[in-house]
């Protein structure tokens, strides 16, 4: 069963599924440039066990955002 | 139960693949790469593409089973 493609733009809603591939998507999350910061706790029946504080930027390298090291940087 | 394990990895690795494959594509838009960084994105690149079809080989999974369908999100992966 394959979906055709639905056009972004076309008459009728969005009804069917997008035609849009996700890693496109995150390709494009990437170019724009993206901030997730939270805390995360977790726990077992309500015991808090492990912390996670994040605050990371997740884009691609341009002349926006320059990466930290010189190209051959570590991974 | 191990060729759905199998399968999924190969899935996580393709879409990591074909992400960093359109970043690179950026990169070298950027066009502040020397030439040789460029044939060698361009080269590893491809190994990595030809290392993935091995590996679908060796585990009997085609490329089309990476591809999972995200039902009204549409699919993962092109479904070149």
């Amino acid at each position: 069963m394959t979906h055709e493609a639905v056009p972004w733009d076309g008459p009728g809603g969005l009804s069917g599924p997008i035609g849009v591939p996700l890693v496109d998507l995150l390709d494009r999350v990437l170019a724009t440039g993206v901030v997730v910061s939270g805390d995360l706790v977790i726990a077992i029946a309500d015991v808090p066990l492990v912390r996670v504080s994040l605050h990371a930027l997740l884009s691609s390298v341009n002349e926006r955002v320059p990466a930290p090291w010189a190209d051959s940087g570590p991974l | 139960m191990g060729r759905d394990l199998v399968t999924l990895v190969l899935t996580v690795v393709e879409l990591l693949r074909q992400l960093m494959e359109r970043q690179a594509l950026r990169r070298i838009d950027e066009g502040d790469l020397t030439d040789d960084q460029t044939d060698e994105i361009g080269t590893t690149l491809m190994m990595l593409d030809q290392r993935m079809g091995e590996l679908c080989e060796q585990h009997g999974v085609r490329l089309e089973d990476l591809n999972l369908d995200l039902g009204p999100l549409g699919s993962l992966l092109p479904r070149d």
